[in-house]
């Protein structure tokens, strides 16, 4: 994969947007491999018995899907440093996730890129809020196959 | 219900592997057939799995503290990854109820997760996880 080169990131620059539409079987598969099986995520009865409009996704897949936005731009999993996140609104399944970010610092002292980050919903609401991620300039001791 | 009585409250996942097959299917399962990445990479919140799930779910299991699990929400999450995973890797977690706060019907729970691989003690994970219980549980 072609990564960002890191060393020519400007405060302002903008993430590519990642776009993914979350499905029922994509929550199923996450309740599977993550070992979440709250009956909220994956039974649409139970969902609307405790008065959800139906099953949502769990926010860690949501944030899953941010770390993914993150990891893309800057050039693999092992350079993200750091990630958090409001989960704001939920999302449902069949409703798409936009993420967007924009670096708001370029620490060279701790060689580090801050970005702000957030997910909004196809429907438009805000499900991510409040999201920060530190990307590491340079990874010295990858450990991982495949940057 | 949980209280202030039960912040400091910590459990404990000792020897958590860091799988392939389970970290593949963990991939797949976020970006599909889709992903840029190498297999084998370990993808961040993978410490769901050997992290926040086999110490939370401790927590979320504990009839001490009561959580309602019908009407829990994640309301937020911090993570941060001090050293790389890899597979293979053998980590203990542990995770700490650090703050318990009742909001009108809201009540918020605030809880610590850390990982430290067992080879050489590197903090390969740590976060923080707010957890909303709907209804005053």
């Amino acid at each position: 994969m072609i990564a960002m080169d890191l060393l020519t990131v400007k405060v302002g620059d903008e993430m590519p947007l990642l776009e993914r539409r979350v499905t029922q079987s994509q929550i199923d598969a996450y309740a599977n491999a993550s070992g979440d099986h709250n009956p909220i995520h994956v039974d649409p009865d139970f969902a609307r018995s405790v008065g959800l409009p139906g099953t949502i996704a769990h926010g860690l897949l949501e944030m899953a899907i941010l770390a993914e936005a993150v990891a893309r731009w800057a050039g693999g999993y092992a350079r993200v440093q750091g990630l958090a996140c409001r989960f704001s609104k939920p999302l449902q399944p069949g409703d798409t996730l936009l993420c967007t970010g924009r670096v708001v610092d370029v620490d060279a002292m701790n060689q580090l890129i801050h970005l702000k980050l957030e997910a909004i919903s196809g429907r438009g609401d805000r499900v991510l809020t409040n999201g920060r991620a530190s990307v590491r300039l340079s990874v010295d001791n990858p450990g991982q196959p495949g940057l | 219900m949980p209280d202030q009585s039960h912040v400091g409250r910590s459990y404990k996942a000792l020897g958590q592997v860091v799988d392939q097959q389970h970290v593949a299917a963990f991939a797949a399962a976020i970006a599909g057939d889709d992903t840029p990445f190498a297999a084998g990479t370990v993808p961040p919140t993978f410490a769901a799995v050997y992290c926040v799930f086999p110490t939370m779910g401790q927590l979320f299991a504990d009839a001490e503290v009561g959580l309602d699990m019908a009407h829990l929400v994640h309301g937020e999450q911090h993570f941060e990854w001090p050293h790389l995973v890899c597979v293979g890797d053998v980590v203990d977690a542990n995770c700490t109820i650090v703050s318990v706060e009742q909001k009108r019907s809201l009540t918020y729970v605030g809880i610590d997760v850390e990982a430290v691989r067992s080879a050489d003690g590197a903090t390969v994970c740590r976060g923080y996880s707010l957890m909303v219980i709907r209804g005053g549980g």
